[in-house]
């Protein structure tokens, strides 16, 4: 019996001792230090390269000084929402997230730090940013949110061996100017013109493309046009600005919208050139979430700064850059703008605001390029391009991006969209998976009722709203 | 098993005393067997109790509040709101189980009847080789189910995925927008899913193969002396037979599809496509759990699943009596 009562107590002590032990197994220098959580997922640097880069800037944090230990969450962005919810839910919240988009931060409200009493307590300059884009973080009833960090301006990219391939002179290098077709013709760079172009890149297996009678729409290889990487809200921007919010807090699905979206449809399942929900998912476009551009079987696409490099790495060099076309007259180049905030359930807020101070400040020149943003630091956006292009051709060095059409870049910032696309609404997570499930319906069916399913989105995004306000 | 055995008669005999009177009425030598019982078997309550029955509880309590994820210091108690919002108001909870139920007959059936015929036939004796294909119907469970998910979605993909450029050669049209579209088309996507589900049905093989082993070979022997035929075997001996194994997958098979989740969220992320007809229950609930982060009505619709869990199995162990046959039981 005392061997049982012996073993039995060895078996309860072997139990315990992981339990037990737990606290005990941190390394010494951890305990020193106070522990600084780094979320990264809800904008850019989930990308494969930038992941090391990222753990590099860690090391040399945590390296350059003995009070704080920097450690750093990278989780991809289709899962980063969830993960950061359940980190939430869990009280195991991060400290500083970022880079975020306003979509990162209006899905989370009431969760960040209002860093104004830590701004003045520290002293922190702001004058080296546009007061309008400081003023872009505070929100009314919540604070300063975030420090101006980076900006994305977005642009066309065109694939230059397709447009050769089919004898069509390239857009437009800047915005004013036309689109002059081969027959020197001048048309106005705008979404019609952009139809026509693009249904001539529209390819069947047979070579015969979207503008001809031949064309077999069930076997397309090459597709003429896509909006990647963005949503609805994002899509219909092309068309002009907009939100399904009003200023009364009403849902609204703005005319300019509704007219993008049976553009988008009629490209998508009538005219062929837009890639469909059966087409956009398939490895002829890189699979579900594929980089469409970075297959080379798309011929034009509307996409942001963070897209460069990594995004256009394997097509040799054969692209360049456009304007967005015009809706109406009127130009909108969507834009991005990324910052980093501090949680409100952090129980160091002066560490993290030293390390925020860190990133935005000593750091803020190599983020932003590595993340392909432009500075929010106005004295470092003069030399934004120049350090960009070398830190490009430094990490790709097969494609001469010095001799892109860069000018259209920063230019892209005299036409930002007002609303944001990616501008809060009431019950911010519900109301994006409802116009989710818009789209997915919508790029699936080719008889689907535009109108309709745009009326029965914004019924139910009242609802939401209503939800929200009772 | 000697303690059990002893424990369960002690408590068979005195079924109206306590379990005070009950530990009075041992010796002293089976009151120490039971005291190292429970002992043995404490790590198992611990962690019960702090991870089973205490979260249950808190769900419970957490189900009468509105309680925002991201703001817990706002949590305010409302009563039944929940309860009633979830019985009374939302359509959602209704869809989701219709949803659930319907996909679970396809699916429960077709998987069932697909593990059972196949651990038959790897039973063989005249199969060839059939080492080599229960290992090769085994492997798939060992794929990590969400990087299955994620192939299978580009295999059954309309334009190119390799079932319907197959099905293509067979002069079917299957290839392309107006081909076979498994996982945008209401009328195949459940047929869509239960096939990603066959994928990883090695496990329920596996126990049914085991069972399968366990049924005595006299009977077939004297069945055959008999002149009965391979269905007739099969039906009146390989069956009654394994009907407590057959029972068993049952149970494990009617849970796990009340929590079916990771196939519907990996491909649309919750969303229903294609029209509302991969709005599971549980992705509902989860969406307002974690995605919208109402953990109180979160904690109803997670209590409503059980209650329905509970009745379903209960449901299924009542019937279960007329109709699983356990040859080491007295009757």
């Amino acid at each position: 019996m005392r061997k049982a009562r012996f073993l039995a107590i060895v078996v309860l002590l072997a139990l315990l001792v992981p339990v037990v032990s737990h606290n005990n197994a941190q390394p010494v220098k951890a305990a020193d230090r106070v522990q600084i959580r780094w979320f990264v997922g809800l904008g850019a640097g989930t990308d494969a390269p930038l992941i090391e880069a990222q753990n590099k800037l860690v090391e040399e944090f945590n390296a350059s000084q003995d009070q704080i230990e920097l450690v750093i969450e990278i989780i991809p962005n289709a899962q980063a929402y969830d993960a950061l919810s359940t980190e939430i839910a869990a009280g195991n919240a991060p400290d500083i997230v970022g880079p975020m988009g306003i979509r990162g931060r209006a899905s989370f409200p009431g969760v960040w730090m209002d860093l104004t009493p830590l701004i003045e307590a520290n002293s922190y300059d702001l004058s080296d940013f546009d007061p309008a884009l400081v003023d872009f973080y505070k929100v009314e009833g919540e604070g300063q949110l975030g420090i101006p960090f980076a900006v994305f301006p977005s642009f066309m990219l065109y694939n230059t061996a397709l447009f050769d391939e089919a004898g069509l002179p390239y857009p437009p290098k800047a915005y004013g100017e036309p689109y002059v077709d081969a027959d020197g013709v001048e048309h106005e760079w705008n979404t019609d013109t952009l139809r026509d172009i693009a249904m001539y890149l529209t390819v069947d297996a047979n070579g015969n493309d979207a503008t001809m009678d031949e064309f077999d729409p069930e076997d397309i290889v090459q597709f003429g046009y896509g909006n990647q990487f963005t949503d609805v809200r994002g899509r219909d921007t092309l068309f002009g600005s907009g939100n399904f919010v009003d200023a009364d807090g009403n849902a609204v699905v703005p005319e300019n919208w509704r007219a993008a979206e049976h553009w988008y449809h009629q490209a998508m399942w009538e005219d062929y050139f837009y890639p469909n929900g059966v087409y956009g998912n398939s490895e002829l476009l890189g699979g579900p979430g594929g980089n469409w551009f970075g297959t080379g079987n798309i011929a034009m696409i509307t996409i942001h700064s963070w897209f460069l490099g990594w995004g256009t790495d394997g097509l040799e060099g054969t692209w360049d850059f456009a304007p967005v076309p015009s809706y109406e007259g009127q130009v909108t180049a969507k834009l991005h703008a990324d910052t980093f905030g501090i949680m409100d359930s952090t129980e160091h807020p002066d560490e993290a605001f030293a390390v925020l101070s860190y990133l935005l400040g000593d750091r803020a020149e190599d983020l932003t390029t590595l993340y392909n943003g432009m500075p929010a630091r106005l004295s470092l956006q003069s030399t934004y391009i120049e350090h960009y292009v070398a830190q490009l051709t430094e990490t790709y060095p097969d494609t001469d991006f010095a001799s892109k059409n860069w000018d259209v870049v920063p230019a892209a910032l005299a036409y930002p969209d007002n609303p944001n696309h990616e501008e809060g609404m009431p019950s911010f997570l519900e109301a994006s998976a409802r116009y989710g499930e818009y789209s997915q319906e919508a790029d699936n069916n080719a008889d689907y009722d535009v109108d309709a399913g745009l009326d029965s989105l914004q019924t139910d995004l009242q609802a939401i709203f209503d939800a929200v306000a009772n | 098993m000697g303690i059990s055995l002893k424990w369960t008669r002690v408590a068979r005999t005195q079924p109206r005393q306590g379990l005070r009177a009950g530990l009075r009425s041992m010796s002293p030598a089976q009151r120490r067997e039971a005291r190292w019982g429970l002992i043995f078997i404490s790590p198992w309550l611990i962690g019960f109790t702090c991870f089973y029955l205490m979260p249950m509880i808190a769900s419970l309590i957490f189900s009468t509040y509105s309680f925002k994820l991201s703001a817990p210091g706002d949590a305010h108690f409302v009563g039944l709101a929940n309860w009633k919002r979830m019985l009374f108001h939302d359509s959602n909870v209704w869809e989701g189980l219709r949803v659930t139920f319907t996909f679970g007959l396809i699916s429960l059936f077709i998987g069932m009847v697909s593990a059972f015929l196949l651990a038959v036939l790897l039973n063989s004796k005249h199969l060839l080789a059939r080492n080599v294909f229960r290992t090769l119907f085994y492997a798939p469970t060992m794929v990590p189910l969400i990087a299955a998910i994620v192939i299978w979605s580009r295999v059954l993909n309309p334009q190119t995925g390799w079932i319907n450029k197959l099905i293509d050669l067979f002069g079917i049209h299957a290839v392309g927008v107006t081909g076979l579209r498994w996982l945008d088309d209401p009328k195949l996507i459940y047929f869509a899913y239960t096939f990603i589900g066959l994928w990883g049905i090695g496990n329920a093989v596996l126990i049914n193969l085991a069972g399968l082993q366990g049924v005595p070979t006299e009977l077939y022997e004297a069945a055959e002396i008999d002149g009965a035929s391979w269905l007739k075997r099969l039906w009146k001996i390989t069956i009654p037979m394994v009907s407590p194994i057959i029972f068993y997958n049952l149970i494990l098979n009617v849970v796990g599809l009340l929590q079916y989740f990771i196939v519907p969220w990996v491909l649309n992320q919750g969303s229903g496509y294609p029209e509302g007809t991969t709005r599971f229950y549980m992705v509902y609930f989860y969406k307002q759990a974690f995605t919208f982060q109402n953990m109180g009505y979160g904690a109803a619709l997670a209590w409503l699943m059980f209650i329905v869990a509970l009745i379903i199995t209960t449901v299924l162990f009542t019937t279960g009596r007329s109709w699983v046959y356990y040859s080491s039981e007295e009757r």
